[in-house]
């Protein structure tokens, strides 16, 4: 397996998180902390982009929804964008996708923040 | 190349299992399924080789850890020993608590050799890259929501960690699938 990657850039208010490789239980303390890093610096508009993500385990998905719901209580949210087919069918088998928006285009991912 | 998956073996008294590769949420049911079955056939002292194994998630650790909580609810002295660890295994096992329940044995060097001279088979859809899409839904969320509830009984302070999946995935198993997923656009 690839091993964790992790960067981000800025998108007007959003936040894009770029995450490949395996997220895992001894990768996931450095998304969590780099997500922590976003809140405490007011960010709470975020896309996880996961292009580049081979395998995510179990206690990082539940994570990922305390994120969001976090995100949420501060006018945010934790969205997905181009998740790998066979990590979409582990998020859909749990039934996350009703907790958590899953994009595939970025443009739409980041607009989808706007305002209505 | 040695086949991927996990292999289980057992002599008189003593059941072994070997990881190869992944331990994940994909192969944990199959190993449920097997320690079950032995523990009712009076096995009390499990062996699991973690030598070749590449990464473990929550579920399959919340496997191990629930095998550990049954044998310690049974009489007589039962045990999970979990062989050729490296340090990291040994890290993310005293992560949750584990080291608490398991007899955690380092690795020194090369994996050492478990049980010579026992007969391995390897436990069916053991093989992560092979597994397809799970049958059932529901007993893949059982086996999760299981299998971190175990974590949490077997070290309280795993409670804010899997907090959040295990309430959801009691929702999900409160509510009927639906066809349509509202997340996705």
């Amino acid at each position: 397996m690839k091993p964790f990657q992790i960067s981000h850039t800025e998108r007007g208010a959003v936040q894009l998180v770029q995450v490949g490789g395996a997220l895992d239980m001894h990768s996931f303390p450095r998304l969590e902390s780099e997500l922590r890093r976003l809140f405490n610096h007011g960010h709470h508009r975020l896309v996880l982009d996961c292009e580049g993500l081979d395998y995510i385990g179990s206690a990082g998905l539940g994570a990922l929804i305390g994120f969001a719901k976090e995100a949420r209580e501060h006018e945010g949210d934790l969205r997905l964008l181009n998740v790998p087919p066979h990590i979409y069918r582990i998020i859909e088998l749990l039934g996350f996708t009703k907790v958590l928006q899953v994009h595939t285009e970025e443009t739409a991912a980041i607009a989808s923040f706007q305002p209505k | 190349m040695t086949a991927k998956g996990i292999s289980v073996g057992s002599t008189a008294d003593e059941v072994f299992v070997r990881v190869i590769g992944r331990g994940t949420f994909q192969n944990s049911q199959p190993l449920r399924l097997y320690a079950t079955e032995m523990i009712g056939r009076g096995y009390r002292q499990f062996t699991v080789d973690v030598g070749e194994c590449s990464t473990m998630d929550s579920t399959f650790l919340g496997v191990l850890a629930g095998i550990g909580l049954r044998l310690s609810q049974q009489p007589g002295t039962g045990a999970v020993n979990i062989v050729n660890a490296e340090t990291r295994h040994r890290e993310l096992l005293v992560t949750l608590g584990l080291d608490r329940l398991f007899v955690i044995q380092l690795r020194n060097g090369s994996v050492a050799p478990v049980a010579a001279g026992v007969q391995w088979h390897m436990l069916p859809e053991s093989d992560v890259n092979t597994v397809g899409t799970p049958a059932s839904k529901e007993d893949t969320a059982r086996l999760m929501l299981d299998a971190h509830r175990d974590l949490i009984r077997a070290d309280e302070r795993n409670l804010p960690k899997f907090d959040e999946l295990t309430n959801q995935l009691t929702r999900r198993l409160n509510k009927p699938s639906s066809p349509e997923e509202a997340g996705h656009p």
